[in-house]
């Protein structure tokens, strides 16, 4: 019996160690590593001579105005995601939904499609597009018939982030959109009718039937969002051209990758940047986890 | 009865108003999505004085070739050969186009003298010549690389080609990885015994989920240094690999648990070794979930840029996203190879699109929604 468990146990461990080692090396193992670097003072340019300092890059980061700067620009990123792509998504979606428009799956394929696009493309294609004497501002120059007018809103460090949020609306609308139509898609149609045949109007099914049956939905999409924009990197890094305009619109990932990659005088820029990683990953769990808490609440509450 | 009642109250709710905002919302929200795409694509074929001159206007100059002037010049520094000349010794007529981007030898022809009739054989560095005096076939291949000389030059100058090969190859090797790590993970987990162990194996690989890459890049770059794989094929396959196993994990494992048991059991009364059973039962049962999860790893890979961007430090190992990235950053002034640079990173992700439609939207909403 024992012989048989054990050769029980070593297929099990055969099937599962392939994987389960890569995955350790790769990605648990750097969490400790990123956890151990950020109290320290590791010097690449010494041959990574190190010493334990403590909570010292956590405190130099708390006080560095680029930080407090690039968290503000990750916060707008958050709420243009959850207040721009997640509405705007779910509005075009319950339009598909409730057949609204004819062609509707023209219509999806079409929104959707900047979703395939690699980031990087569409990061430089919006740079082009906003360019001071670019299309954007060719366009304003038709419309408002001053032939001087430029864009100039990727210049300067206080509206550098209205385009930037709106390249990110661009294209991940589509997403939602596409997460939204199929949980709606879901829903038992009778319900709709019954809301009809009682007298609903549109506006009424919309709010006291749909948008209750998929709070759910919407509390996970947010949390994507959330974790997504703090995340979001490629497209903000393209964007923008490397130097004054990148740090106008730096959000943390870039902060990060500035600091640790190109920086190279500051001699502790691997354990500062790891700090700053960290800080990352903590804010994103942490969001993750209370909207999970919130959902959870609320299903509780809604079991009647 | 009931169905006509639905009809008529469907007919006053989905009223003029309602239609005519819809159909507002939707093609106003479709041509913003579309019409930088469409213009990013035929302005790709534009020259560079009409990208700055007449930003909106339809391409003209590259295809209205037939009477371009080109003049000839001599084989000097400057000028970069298509062939070796150590080896191809045949003389050959250099020239160079009088309207694209003059005296910058961009746009260059080089002409075997012995297939140029004696009078254009013969022109001196210097001379001119229309694009209506050559030969046909001669006339064609330079009207044909007229066109396209955003793409050549972008292809060609960016060393976009071996980026292409390497993103195939990231893609490629590691989406089979992932599905194949993660399918025998799955099998053990959801079908074998150590019901408590396969709890917190499951539990630790799908903790990975809430990283990403670029939460421990520095520690990555650091490990990979030390054991010499920054700037190798296997260094970035490897970590992608590993972090595309947590999700394909959750899904593989919720979709096997799902599968009746029986299945199994049968197999191994008739004698089937677990690895018989697994590979010719579960991995074949498996199908739509693997579908679901390549699909994902794959937009994933294929379209990932910030651990090329820190590995990867030499033009074979870097991959579409970074080669263009650092194209479109350097050749500032070349607009039109800009465009064609991101069309060529484009065109295979809609070729992609196009052919797995409702496929992969329902593989990203399945990966979405896991979060």
């Amino acid at each position: 019996m024992i012989k048989r468990d054990t050769k029980a146990l070593i297929t099990y461990f055969g099937f599962i160690l392939p994987g389960l080692l890569i995955y350790l090396f790769i990605v648990a193992y750097p969490v400790f590593y990123s956890a151990w670097l950020s109290i320290t003072d590791f010097n690449p340019n010494r041959g990574g001579a190190w010493n334990f300092v403590g909570f010292l890059q956590y405190r130099t980061m708390f006080e560095d105005p680029h930080f407090w700067h690039a968290l503000k620009n990750n916060m707008i990123v958050v709420a243009v995601s959850v207040f721009g792509q997640i509405p705007i998504g779910f509005v075009l979606a319950y339009i598909l939904f409730r057949r609204l428009v004819r062609a509707g799956s023209f219509y999806q394929s079409m929104v959707f499609f900047p979703h395939f696009l690699s980031t990087i493309v569409i990061g430089t294609m919006w740079k082009r597009l906003f360019q001071a004497d670019g299309p954007v501002a060719r366009l304003i120059q038709i419309l408002s018939g001053d032939p001087s007018a430029q864009f100039d809103l990727m210049l300067r460090e206080n509206t550098v982030m209205y385009p930037v949020g709106f390249a990110l609306i661009w294209m991940y609308t589509g997403l939602y959109m596409i997460i939204f139509l199929a949980n709606l898609q879901k829903i038992d149609t009778n319900m709709i009718e019954a809301a009809k045949i009682d007298g609903a109007r549109e506006a009424q099914i919309f709010l006291r039937v749909i948008v209750p049956l998929l709070s759910g939905t919407i509390l996970v999409s947010t949390t994507l969002a959330i974790a997504g924009s703090l995340r979001g990197f490629d497209l903000i890094f393209s964007m923008t051209t490397q130097g004054l305009q990148r740090m106008n619109a730096e959000v943390l990932p870039i902060f990060m990758y500035r600091t640790a990659f190109q920086d190279y005088r500051n001699e502790m820029r691997f354990a500062y940047g790891a700090a700053i990683s960290n800080i990352i990953v903590v804010i994103s769990v942490a969001l993750i986890l209370l909207s999970n808490y919130i959902g959870r609440k609320l299903k509780a509450g809604e079991e009647y | 009865m009931i169905p006509n009642v639905t009809r008529g109250s469907d007919r006053s709710s989905k009223g003029l108003v309602g239609k005519s905002i819809s159909y507002i919302v939707f093609t106003t929200w479709g041509l913003i999505t579309v019409l930088p795409l469409i213009w990013m694509f035929y302005s790709s074929f534009k020259s560079n004085d009409e990208l700055i001159t007449n930003i909106y206007a339809l391409p003209h100059d590259l295809f209205d070739n037939k009477e371009d002037e080109y003049t000839v010049i001599p084989r000097a520094l400057n000028v970069i050969l298509p062939y070796d000349p150590e080896v191809d010794t045949r003389e050959r007529l250099i020239i160079e186009s009088a309207t694209i981007s003059p005296g910058r030898r961009l746009m260059l022809h080089f002409f075997l003298k012995e297939e140029l009739p004696p009078e254009l054989a013969n022109l001196q560095p210097g001379d001119t010549l229309i694009v209506s005096q050559l030969p046909p076939r001669l006339r064609l291949k330079v009207s044909w690389s007229t066109i396209w000389f955003n793409y050549f030059s972008a292809f060609i100058r960016g060393g976009l080609g071996i980026k292409f090969i390497n993103s195939v190859i990231y893609t490629g090797v590691s989406t089979f990885l992932i599905a194949f790590l993660s399918l025998m993970i799955s099998f053990a987990l959801s079908k074998m015994p150590f019901k408590k162990l396969s709890v917190v194996v499951l539990a630790l690989i799908g903790m990975g989920y809430l990283l990403s890459i670029q939460s421990v890049i520095i520690p990555l770059f650091l490990m990979l240094s030390s054991v010499k794989l920054t700037d190798t094929h296997l260094g970035i396959i490897m970590v992608y690999t590993a972090f595309g196993l947590p999700l394909a994990v959750l899904l593989m494992t919720q979709f096997m648990r799902g599968l009746p048991d029986s299945l199994i059991e049968s197999a191994y009364m008739d004698g089937a070794s677990t690895f018989r059973t697994f590979a010719s039962i579960m991995v074949p049962m498996s199908t739509p979930v693997v579908i679901t999860v390549s699909i994902i790893s794959a937009l994933g890979i294929w379209n990932e840029f910030l651990l090329v961007l820190v590995l990867a430090s030499s033009e074979s190992t870097k991959s579409l996203p970074v080669g263009v990235f650092s194209f479109t950053s350097l050749m500032g002034t070349q607009l039109g190879w800009q465009l064609a640079a991101l069309v060529i990173a484009t065109v295979p992700a809609i070729a992609v699109y196009l052919s797995f439609n409702k496929q992969i939207t329902k593989g990203v909403v399945a990966g979405a929604l896991k979060g």
